[in-house]
């Protein structure tokens, strides 16, 4: 298995999942940042109307990095859950990670922030409108 | 002073009205901007509406977007100042420098998160525009939606009127006896009848001053006509047929319980 050099240098570890098996768990604390390796992800967020898939990962897509980079984001804000067989994922060396991070300028550093945060807020704001559209269709 | 990459850029910071836009989507700009007093709101046109994507504070930064997508060189949406708002503006020319030889793992996850965040937020003015069509349309399919929301008032307002299309010395004197969003009832003086005809399906253009100063114009077809109390005087049944924006709207705030 061919794995990008840029990625192996921060490689701490590789787990396998079965189908269905929770890699990240929604609200749990943790800072591991993954990468999928192998097979697919499936991003998931409770709602009131059931488990929603708010994306799918592959191969060379990273996950966990909301809690690294966001550090106001304390628990994680989804799920994410081995999808359609097996999925092989690597899990970067945390504080290796946070080292080059914290090489950058404060600015740059509040920029890449500010982009996380962003995206953690736009999944909650689509994850709402899927729901409210969902009670809309059981109403009627 | 500027030439020097060692000397740090001033510090611009601007102050903004509540209600100014501070960007404009589809502008160009490479400024990043952080809030030092104030809210603003970040949102999307679509199809004419402001879809909402989140609102920041103080602290916070914005028009980032711009700075880390190099394949895009206009702004993604627009930002408002939700209160007075005092802004600092950021250089980018030294950001930039440093953003191009920041470790190759950084700029590997920030690209990332970059393509999924915008993604989402196609998705979210994607599913709000789809939730306001149908909005749109639940109204329009059901007609008794806005009899539930709007009572029919009961007035005595002066209007004038005209058979749709006719020049306007057709103009005739009219009362208004009630009104809703979807009809009126109106008393007229026998005397308009001689040559201008005033029969059931006839189509009158109708102009009226609301007691809260508003002008409403509106088309209305006659659906059935009565002799009055007095044998002077004829009352009109009449069905809206079209109502511009502006008057429908100001029509529904006067009829709001």
């Amino acid at each position: 298995m061919n794995i990008d050099p840029l990625i192996s240098a921060y490689l701490a570890d590789q787990e396998t999942y079965k189908s269905g098996n929770v890699i990240i768990e929604e609200g749990s604390k943790g800072d591991w940042v993954y990468i999928v390796l192998e097979g697919q992800v499936k991003v998931t967020k409770r709602t009131s109307v059931g488990l929603l898939t708010m994306d799918v990962l592959k191969k060379g897509a990273i996950f966990g990095e909301m809690a690294l980079f966001g550090k106001a984001l304390q628990a994680r804000s989804a799920s994410v859950i081995a999808a359609d067989g097996n999925a092989r994922v690597g899990v970067l060396d945390t504080r290796q990670l946070m080292a080059e991070y914290e090489s950058l300028s404060l600015e740059l550093r509040s920029v890449i922030k500010a982009l996380i945060t962003g995206l953690a807020e736009s999944n909650g704001k689509a994850a709402a409108l899927v729901v409210a559209a969902n009670k809309k269709g059981h109403k009627n | 002073m500027a030439n020097n990459p060692l000397e740090a850029p001033p510090i611009v910071s601007l102050s903004y009205k509540k209600g100014d836009l501070i960007i404009k989507e589809g502008d160009y700009g490479v400024s990043i901007y952080k809030i030092l007093e104030g809210k603003v709101s970040v949102y999307r046109e679509a199809e004419g509406e402001e879809i909402l994507l989140g609102t920041l504070g103080v602290g916070d930064i914005f028009g980032e977007r711009t700075f880390l997508n190099r394949a895009a060189d206009t702004r993604s949406a627009s930002v408002r100042a939700l209160e007075d708002t005092k802004v600092e503006v950021w250089h980018t020319a030294r950001l930039s420098r440093e953003y191009d030889e920041m470790p190759p793992i950084i700029k590997y996850i920030t690209d990332q998160v970059l393509s999924r965040s915008n993604r989402m937020n196609n998705l979210i003015v994607q599913l709000a525009t789809k939730e306001q069509k149908e909005k749109a349309n639940r109204a329009k399919e059901d007609p008794l939606a806005s009899k539930r929301r709007f009572y029919r008032k009961k007035v005595d307002l002066f209007c004038q009127y005209q058979p749709a299309g006719a020049p306007s010395k057709f103009n005739l004197d009219g009362r208004i006896k009630d009104i809703s969003l979807d009809g009126l009832a109106m008393k007229v003086t026998r005397r308009n009848t001689v040559g201008v005809s005033h029969a059931t399906g006839d189509i009158f253009v109708v102009n009226t001053v609301l007691p809260n100063k508003k002008t409403v114009e509106l088309e209305a077809e006659v659906v059935t006509i009565q002799k009055g109390e007095i044998p002077e005087e004829l009352d009109l049944s009449m069905n809206i047929t079209d109502i511009e924006p502006g008057s429908r709207k100001s029509l529904g705030f006067f009829l709001m319980p």
